[in-house]
Order: C-alpha cells, then structure tokens, then sequence
C-alpha cells in the first residue's frame, strides 16, 4: 500500500471512475467499448444472443443482445461474466511437451510433428483403430466438420466420439428410434404458446433460466415438474411430481395407458403418421395408475390428473434434460416421451413437441456436422446409398467411409484399457472430472502410449496428464456457427485474438492434416472456418438439418436461423420452424414408431451398508468441470464449493448438523469433506451433490453403468453412503 | 410532461442531470419496469422485488458489479436465501436486495461527515465516496447490510438504483438483467408507505422495516409455510475485531477514569499528583485516539468526522475526545506551572471526557447490531473507565490508595455482574442476533468469558487487601488493561449484525 492510499488521498478513482457509452449508457469507466462484436454464448444450448464490448482488442464486457429472439437482452449470470473467462490466468498459451513429471514449451511444428510420429507408430503397429479421439461439444459446426472428415478419414479411425455421450447422446437415440433421425422437433416458441407443459428431469431454473422467460410470457399454461428433487423449477410447478429417483419411465407408459384407456388420443394422427400401435397398446395396459403408483410414489389420481391434462391439451409440450438422459434407460425413456407426442398427435403442432433441453452450446453441432454417431447431415453409416453420395461431394472413394459407428465414449475408454486402443487425443473436454468412476480412466490413461489434450486452459486435471498440450482459442476468440436447442445456427464471433501461441481448434486440425498429409485431399484450398462453412451446407443439402439457404451473414443478421433452411425456401430466415409438421418421418416408411419399454428399477439399489441414493447435477453459478467458471471470481464468490443435501430426517438419524464435514462413500470411492446442507428440497433416503467440483469430485463415486443404446452414463442413481468427516481432515 | 430539470453537482466532479423521461422512447418493453415519469413532492423512487417471479438466478448480483466495477467481494446486490415447508411441499424464496433507499436511512443519520445524502427528488439515498472517510459506521448502522468498505479505496459504497442510469431513462442494471423481470422500479407515496410500510417492505428473511422504514416492496406468495426462514442461521461467524477501536476505546476510558480520579480527589480532598502523571495521562488519550484514526480507511480526512455532530454519535464522541484533550492538556499545563486555576480545568475535563465516554458507548447502540445496542454497553464502558482509571490514580497518589483501590474492585465485582447479566440476557432474548451472540459467548468463545469473569474477581479480592505495595498495584493495573482489552475485543467479535438472509454456503473459502 502506498502512502498516498494509506492516508486516504488516493481512492482509486481512476479505477472506480463512471462513463457514458454511447450504446449502453452510464457504466463504471472500465467497461465502455470502442467497438461490440456480435456473438452467440458459449456455455449451454439455449443459445444466447451477446454483444461483446471491446476495448483497445480486449473484451471488457458481456452483453445480451436485445434484438436476439432467444434472449431479448437477458444472460444468465455466466453469460454475464463470460470475458472474464477469457483472461483467465491459467489459459493455455504454448504448445507444452511432456518432460519427466513436468511439461516444456516446444514450438507448434515440434508439437504437431511428435503428434503426427506417434500416431502414425502406434497406427503402423497397431492399425489406425488404435488411436482414439474424444471431442466436445464446445467447437463451433465449421470446426466439429473439420474434424470429423480429419479423423474418420485423414487418421482413419472410426473410434472417435464427443463429450455429448455424456449428455445428449439418449436423447439422439431416442429420436432416432422413435422418428428415423436426430432433431428436436420443437421451438422455443413452443413453450409460450402450449396450454400445457411438462418437464420430466429437467431443472431449466438453475440450468437454463434465461428459458424461463418463454414460460413466464406464457401466463395461461399448467406447468407440471416431474423430478425426486424440489428443484427451483419444481417450486415455479402448477403441479409438482415428486417420482421417486428412476421412475420416470414407469410415469410415463403409465401417462400412455390413460391416455388410452380414456379416449385421449389422436387416433385419426396414429393411424395417417404412425406404426407400432397395436403393440403399444398391449404393452402399456399393465401400466395401469396403481401399477405406477407403486414405483413411482405418486398417487393414482395425481398420474391421472397429469394424463388428463396432457391429453385434453390444446397443445401439450414435454421437455426433457439429464433427469432422463443421464439414465441406463435413457433411450427407453425417450422413446417413451415420444409415445406421448406421437398419440397426442403433439409433434410439429405450434406448442406441442416432444423436447429434449440441450446441454453444451453446440452439442446439436457435432449431432448433425460430426462424424461420430452418424454420418454428416444425419446419415446413417450402414446405408450405403448415404455413403455414396458423401463420397461423391468429398470426391473420395465410398469405400474409404466407415460402414459402421466405431467405438463409444465409455467403450473408448473400454478399450484403452484393453489396450486396444493407444494413442488418444482429447479436446475441449475435461473427462477427469466428468467421466462416472473416475479411477477406472485414471488408470486407462495411464496405459496409454501417448495423450495429447487440445484445451483453451493448462492446467486442468485432464491436461496434467498428458504428453502434449495443444492450446486452443476458446469462445470468443474464433469464427463459426453455433446450434442451439431448437435448432437455431447462431454466428459465433471474435472478440479478441488468443493469448499467446495459443490457435483457434480449426487451425489447429489444417496444421494436424497438413502434416499426416491429407489436407489437401479432405481440405482443399482451405483458408477459415467458412470454408468448411459451405462444404458443410452442401453436404446438409437435402437432409433433414439442411443449412443450404442458409449463409453466415444472414445468421447473423436474423439472430440466428433454424434448419431446416434449404434454399428454395419460401420463409423468412426468422420465423420459427418445426419438424415432422407435415406427419412425414425419417424413418423408411415415413411413419414414426411406438416403442415399448420396460422400466426396470436402476441398477445400484440401496442397501445397508450404502443406504443413500445419490443425486447428481448443477447449480447455476457454474458450467460442466467449471474450468470456465472457476477462473470467474464473482461465479466462484457466490458458489464456493460443493455441498451435499440431506434431509432433516436422515440428517437427525446419523447425527449431523448443518455445514458438518462429510464424506460420502460408494463401492467405488469416496468424496471427502462435503459441506452438508439439511434440506427439505430432497427427500429422506436420498441425497444430492453437484457435479462441478473438482476438489469435491462426485463421479470418484458415481457408476460406470451406461445405457446399452446411448452409451451415456447413469449417473444420476448410485448407492452410498455418507459419514461424517474424521476432524483433522484438510478441508 | 413538464417537470423541473434537477441539475446538482457533487463535490467529485460527477453531475447528475436528471431529464424528464421521454414519452416516444424507444424502449416500450422498460416502460413497465421503470416508472414513466418523475416522482412529485411527497413521492419517491423505490425497488419492488417480486418474490413470486425470483428463481434466484443471480443474474441481478453481476450485472450489479458489472455496472459499478466492483470486484467480486463487493455486491450492492444480493442474493439470499430463504426455506420451509418439508417434503415434497418444499418452498425455497430468493432475497435479491440492493440498497432500499430508506425514509429514515441510518447510514445517513449515523453517517459523521455527512457522506450520505438523501436526493430531493427521488428519494435516493446517495453516498460520496470522496466525502466518505471510511470510518464504516454506515455499515454497523444499516440494518440490511447494504453498504460495504472497500479497503481497496478505503471507503464505502453502495447501490445508488443506477442513478446515472435512470437520469438515462433506463432501467438499473438489476432491474435490466432479470430474465423474471422480478425487480422493477416504481414511485411511492411517502405519506402512505409510512402508514403501510408493515406489511409489504417485511419479509421472512428481512430484518424489521421498523429500523429504517425500508421503501423496497415486496411481493411474497400467498401461502407461505410457517417455518420459512433464513438458511444462514447455523453459520453464524465472528465479527472482525477492529484492534484499533479496542486499544482506542480501553485506552480512553483509562485516562477519562484517572483524570476524574485526580481531579476529584484534588478538589475534594486537596491531594495534589506529581505533575508528569497527568502529562502521562494526556499522552495516552493523544494515543489512543491517534490510534482510533487508524481505523479509518482515510486517517488524513479524520478531522471531517466532527462534520457531523448534529446527529452522529460517531461525531458527538470525537468532539467530547477533542474537547476532553484540549481541557487536559491545559488541566496538565497549569499542575506542571503549580497554578493554583488547576483545579477547574481539572473538573472540565473529567465532565468532557465522560461525556466522550457516553458517546462512545451510545454510538455502538444501533438496532442494527441488537447485541450492542443495550444499556450493557453505557455501563460497560462506565465501568471500564472507573475499573482502570482509579487504579492508574491509585498508584500515583499513595495518600488515597486504598479508597481508589477498594473503588476498583467495587468496579471488578460489578463488571463481573454485569457481564453474567448480560450473558444471561443475550442468550435468553428472543431476538435471533441477540441469542446468536450470546450462543458464541457461551460456546466459542467460552474461554475468554470465564477467563475474564474469573479474572475480575480475582482482581477485586487482590484490591480489597489491606496492603497493596506500589509493584503490587502497577500490577494490577496491567492486569486490568489486559482484561479489559479481552472484553473489549470479545465486544467486538460476538457481536451478530443483522442482515437479510444469506445463503446457506459462506462465501468466504473454507479455513
């Protein structure tokens, strides 16, 4: 401290000085721009229009965009704070090599020429199979395109998989079963003009509110909260169904049943856009409101109250988000929900869409653009015909596509462990907090023979263990398209350049295919992300997510633009679009299918050495493994750390008091030292923590159970159970 | 609409111009969530927090400190928390507060250099940072815990509503940042709130309106389960200890107690002190209150302090310390000449500085802060000053040794008392922040309770002996300091400020 502060002749006035901008008026002096760069957020999928405030090339504030549909001007409070993110101290900024315990600089040619010989020595020995590659859904479309093409056919594996396994992977597969292709169906639109809503495991209050501003516009709505937690958006519920934790399947066929029973449905729709109802229909009839009753908890009446409403809607929408999807019976869950719509006749209608809420900003991008789950432009990998016509855009032989999907997430780490697979390059994502039970891809990344990690920050427990670190802009440092939720391509712009060496993900995979020697065959002539931006709109020509009218400029302008927008067009880039308006499906015979599915109870049930049932999820202050939110001070001012509720009732039996140490414990690890918070909001027997944390990483204990379709983890329900920390214990 | 232009300069340069709201503004959807127009003599701005519509999202706590440049330990706006019901009919409700620009706002009449002014027109309550010297009196005196220090610039801030965005006709930027539109802005009858303010400016979770009349209105569910309430109430922390205001407050009373002693005993009894202990004396006060200026987050502006004497006991005890300095000085001048005009000078001095003395204590008597603000507080401070100041007489003045002795311990044994007495009253009050203090006395900081109890009477026996030798005395004196600089610091720490409700994670890292 200097004299003159410490007499109290300096005040920082400079600093705390006030100013006039000319677009956002009188703001605190460090916040006025000299230019505002449009541009779509970049945590989740609702898809925020932003206005970035530049300043001499820095971005000193973050702004909704008040002409945006999505938002209107409002952000969530990490929208609010995202440029902090982007002069994060621990950004990554050089290419860094292993060297014994630690990492060197080495220069990009240095780093991409080791990459290029060690995959190539591990392809050469073990085929191309033997490198894996797991991905994100953080990368703009241009640049999960890119990759796609760079791996599948530049390395020539197909074991490539996103981080959208862990996240949206059973809502994909439900669609897919239920109507023939990925692509939610609805609009935003939706939520403001349904007379009834239902959200079944979806929590949009803590973990998309800027949402909740559709639900509040719709004032005449029933909203009906399905979710074991009384969560923000249980407690906003007209009706609020607390099922117990996995039942929300047995809920839903039970939903399916009255319908039935009680004349509900569209029968003349089921009939014109439908197959399977026969089956559906004999399926469902031992779901009866008793039966569900009792795996549900909720009484018969109540199950019969909510079909009703449903049923009897002018438009019934159900939304979904991790409640369903982060199940072992995600896609049976899914498929499910979609029954509701499909006899309700609630797809493509104004208001009615069976809805799955993304998670990351551009999951929806690699879901149509990438290469992973299915072919580009929601092909499928065993129709030749779609192989075909790939072939002929990228002029490459069909033979040189994969015939099928190559290795899932977990079953990539599967086979690292196997040591099948050798080598594996990781970007934009952060599995060692993520991944469920993570001492299991602890010890398969330790197996491997080489790990490059491609991320925007070093360190992070996932870069820590690797034997090169690619640093990599992050959002707002480079140029591409977004997708959102319902399926609206916003523009992603810079604000200011990376720090240090560090280059946009699209630079990175030209420099990677320059030097294995295929970027002139997969990218020819290839200068920035638009020009995989219009081989990418001829290659969704025609498909169901088809971007061929579609052109940056334009996306830009109207807020962003829902596919379907193939050229011939005859609507305005801004008006809302459905799918499946017209009752055609993707499927072969056009027509969507009812599936049948068993609920099944979840696979780790309580005993009494683990009598709790452990919950998983967000807290508003926070994104995914909080490497973007963590280096935010106010984000982490306001969510310090992570914390485990528990019911005053179970709370009182093990003799804990508010703000105890505890440790909770699973077969397969424990978590020590969580702040207990006695709380009503869950319900005796079970108990919650977030996911966030690092320092209290939950998925030491979670499950490695994954749904036999989506592969996505089922990490909403495992067993444990919780003690109070030994005092001493660092906290 | 034709209404008077406000055109007032601050000292800092800063000129607000508030301009009549504009009817073909460009903005239709802010229409409603600012008033159209101007408030009208008797009316004033206000926030209405609708509690129904807040999903606690926090959007208004950053878009806060993203309009003002605040850091993030700073927040004019909070978020609380607050709970009930039990499973499934859960409720949880979201405090999302700034400042309510109060009708009688105690920061203001707390406030010792007048930083804080009310605006004529719209009722907002503002504060200047350049007239501010960070004495932080503001932030025991608010009962919602709306200003707050910033050491970085070593003074207060607060939420001023956005003021320089409402003279834009836009929205302040909580009110522009909520995706609930759950905050708005709107004008009040000042008449009518004052008849009204009971049922909508409280809330559960909120200190009583009662302290300040808040103006914030706010909207709360119909049905409400009977237990909801703060979900802070287990964590309740230690206060800062402010050391400089404890060696600054014991230190005073000392040499306000012995210079009574002396100049009591000399007109009284005519016993006169060897001339350097009231020097010794004057030095200390001179220390102790350049101490307390230490506390100030801008020690060269201390002077300014007196600004406020009209209404700021914060004002009033550095007035009565001044004048109690100046008459000692002179009381020390005059025994150091032998003159025999001491003795009046002397008796000044002793009614000055226990005038200081009272103020001092009165100044801690805010509603905002339940445990101090008590009659404990006058007779603790009193006692402390007859405890320490007749043993600091007692071993220069041998021929009153004994009555300044047995005095002393009459002071011991009462702060003992009063010490039990106001334990017991604390823990037994119904008043949650008084029962929270009392907890931490009994509980964390049990040690230093007993420690000092058991000290008092120690001291008191020690002083009722028949011959107390001068090492004896000088020893007890120590003694009394230190016991009184634990009491004083425990003052300060158990101290439980009232606050709307928190969340129930502390924001502070864990230790």
């Amino acid at each position: 401290m200097n004299l003159r502060r410490f007499l109290g002749i300096d005040i920082a006035r400079e600093r705390y000085a006030f100013a006039q901008d000319p677009a956002v008026g009188y703001i605190s002096a460090q916040k006025t721009a000299d230019r505002w760069v449009k541009t779509t957020c970049g945590y989740c999928s609702v898809g925020c229009g932003m206005l970035l405030g530049v300043r001499d090339g820095k971005v000193v504030t973050s702004q909704g965009d008040p002409d945006h549909p999505v938002n209107q001007g409002k952000l969530c409070p990490k929208g609010l704070a995202e440029h902090y993110v982007l002069e994060a101290e621990n950004r990554a900024r050089h290419p860094m090599l292993r060297e014994g315990a630690g990492f060197r600089p080495v220069s990009w040619s240095d780093a991409l020429r080791r990459m290029a010989t060690e995959f190539r020595r591990v392809a050469d020995k073990h085929g191309p199979g033997a490198i894996g590659v797991i991905s994100t859904g953080q990368l703009v479309t241009e640049e999960f395109y890119t990759l796609g093409k760079l791996v599948q056919l530049g390395l020539g594996t197909s074991n490539y998989d996103g981080n959208t396994t862990l996240c949206m992977s059973t809502a994909v597969s439900g669609y897919k079963r239920s109507f023939g292709s990925d692509g939610p169906p609805g609009a935003y639109e939706d939520l403001t003009s349904a007379d009834v809503i239902l959200l079944i495991g979806a929590n949009i209050a803590e973990n998309h509110p800027i949402l909740c501003q559709h639900l509040e516009r719709n004032r005449a709505k029933t909203l009906i909260v399905a979710d074991p937690r009384v969560t923000k958006t249980a407690m906003m519920a007209d009706l609020y169904l607390p099922v117990r934790p996995r039942s929300d399947l047995a809920l839903v066929n039970a939903i399916a049943h009255v319908l039935i029973r009680d004349g509900l449905i569209d029968r003349d729709y089921i009939d014109r856009h439908t197959s399977g109802f026969e089956d559906l229909r004999r399926f469902v009839a031992r779901y009866t409101p008793e039966f569900a009753c009792g795996i549900t908890g909720l009484s018969p009446e109540l199950i019969e109250r909510v079909a009703h409403l449903y049923g009897k809607a002018q438009a019934g929408f159900v939304g979904w988000t991790m409640g369903v999807n982060h199940s072992s019976k995600g896609t049976d869950t899914v498929t499910a929900i979609n029954n509701l719509a499909l006899l309700t006749g609630n797809v493509g209608r104004v208001g009615g869409s069976p809805f799955s809420i993304t998670g990351q900003c551009n999951a929806m991008g690699t879901r149509e653009s990438g290469f992973t789950s299915s072919l580009p432009g929601y092909r499928k990998f065993e129709n030749a015909a779609d192989r075909e016509e790939l072939a002929e855009i990228w002029k490459i032989p069909a033979e040189r596509i994969p015939a099928r999907r190559g290795l899932a997430y977990p079953d990539i780490v599967d086979a690292v462990l196997k040591k099948e697979i050798r080598a594996l390059w990781i970007i934009a994502t952060n599995p060692l907090v993520s991944f469920p039970n993570i001492d299991v891809l602890k010890q398969a990344l330790g197996e491997l023979q080489f790990l490059v990690v491609q991320d925007c920050f070093h360190p992070t427990p996932t870069t820590e263990l690797a034997d090169l670190v690619l640093p990599a802009a992050t959002w707002g440092e480079k140029e591409g398209t977004y997708t959102n939720s319902e399926r609206r391509v916003s523009k992603v712009n810079v604000g200011s350049p990376p720090p240090g060496e560090a280059l946009s993900d699209f630079e990175i995979f030209l420099r990677i295919a320059q030097e294995i020697g295929c970027c002139d065959e997969l990218f020819p002539g290839w200068q920035s992300p638009r020009d995989a931006f219009e081989e990418w709109k001829s290659v969704s020509k025609g498909r169901l997510c088809d971007y061929s009218g579609m052109s940056w400029e334009m996306i830009e302008e109207s807020g962003g633009v829902q596919w379907p927008f193939p050229e011939e067009t005859g609507s305005s880039p801004t008006s809302a679009r459905r799918l499946y308006t017209d009752g055609e499906f993707e499927t072969a015979d056009g027509k969507a299918l009812f599936c049948c599915a068993e609920w099944e109870p979840f696979p780790e049930q309580p005993s009494p050495e683990f009598p709790f049932v452990l919950n998983t999820g967000r807290t508003v202050e926070h994104w995914h493994t909080r490497t973007k939110t963590g280096v935010v001070p106010i984000l982490e001012k306001m969510a310090p750390r992570a914390w485990l509720e528990m019911n005053p009732v179970d709370a009182k039996t093990l003799a804990l008091r508010p703000h105890d140490r505890v440790d909770v414990i699973s077969r397969r690890g424990t978590v020590h030292g969580i702040e207990l918070r006695v709380t009503e909001v869950i319900a005796p027997g079970q108990v919650f923590v977030p996911f966030h944390f690092a320092e209290w990483n939950i998925n030491d204990v979670t499950q490695d159970m994954f749904d036999p379709i989506s592969r996505e983890p089922n990490y909403k329900q495992c067993a444990v159970r919780v003690e109070k920390s030994p005092a001493g214990l660092p906290q | 609409m034709e209404l008077p232009l406000l055109i007032r300069a601050r000292e800092d340069g800063e000129q607000f111009v508030l301009t009549p709201f504009n009817g073909n503004d460009a903005r239709p959807a802010d229409a409603c969530l600012i008033p159209g127009r101007l408030p009208t003599p008797g009316e004033q701005y206000r926030f209405h927090l609708d509690m129904t519509q807040c999903i606690g999202c926090k959007c208004c706590v950053v878009a806060c400190n993203e309009q003002n440049g605040n850091p993030a330990e700073i927040q004019w706006r909070r978020v609380g928390e607050i709970e009930g019901g039990i499973y499934p009919d859960t409720l949880r409700h979201y405090l999302s507060m700034g400042c309510n620009h109060c009708l009688e706002p105690t920061c203001m009449t707390g406030c010792p250099v007048n930083a804080y002014t009310k605006d004529p027109l719209t009722g907002i309550v503002l504060h200047s940072a350049e007239r501010c010297i960070g004495c932080q009196y503001c932030t025991w005196n608010c009962s919602y815990g709306v200003p707050q220090y910033n050491p970085e610039r070593g003074v207060v801030g607060k939420c001023d509503m956005c003021y320089g965005r409402l003279t834009d006709g836009r929205e302040p930027a909580c009110v522009a940042a909520c995706p609930e539109e759950a905050i708005r802005i709107e004008i009040v009858d000042i008449a009518a709130w004052r008849q009204d303010y009971v049922s909508q400016a409280n809330a559960p979770g909120l200190p009583s309106a009662d302290d300040s009349i808040s103006t914030t209105r706010i909207t709360l569910r119909d049905a409400l389960p009977e237990d909801l309430g703060r979900v802070d109430v287990a964590r309740v922390e230690p206060q800062h200890p402010h050391w400089t205001l404890v060696f600054m407050t014991v230190f005073t009373q000392l040499s306000v107690g012995a210079i009574a002693s002396i100049a009591l005993l000399q007109a009284g009894a005519h016993l006169t002190t060897p001339h350097f202990v009231v020097a010794g004396i004057v030095v200390t006060a001179f220390l102790a209150l350049a101490a307390s200026t230490l506390h100030l987050g801008r020690p060269i502006y201390a002077f300014r302090a007196l600004s406020g004497w009209r209404r700021s006991w914060l004002s009033r005890e550095v007035l009565f310390f001044s004048l109690f300095s100046a008459a000692a000085v002179l009381y020390a001048l005059l025994l150091w000449t032998g003159s025999a005009l001491s003795e009046a000078p002397g008796i000044a001095a002793s009614c000055l500085g226990f005038a200081g003395v009272y103020a001092s204590a009165r100044l801690y008597k805010v509603a905002a802060r339940p445990a101090w603000n008590s009659r404990h507080t006058i007779l603790e401070f009193g006692l402390s000053a007859a405890l320490s100041g007749t043993l600091a007489a007692a071993l220069f003045l041998p021929a009153a040794r004994s009555l300044l002795a047995q005095a002393a311990a009459c002071s011991a044994m009462a702060l003992a008392i009063q010490q039990l007495a106001k334990v017991i009253a604390l823990r037994s009050s119904r008043e949650f922040e008084r029962r929270a203090a009392g907890d931490l006395l009994l509980h964390r900081f049990r040690w230093a309770v007993l420690l000092r109890h058991a000290s008092l009477w120690a001291l008191a026996l020690t002083l009722t002996a028949r011959h107390l030798p001068t090492p004896v005395l000088g020893g007890c004196l120590i003694f009394a300091i230190a016991i009184e600089l634990l009491n004083r610091w425990l003052f300060f720490v158990s101290v439980v400020p009232k606050s709307m409700a928190a969340p129930y994670l502390s924001e502070r890292r864990a230790a």
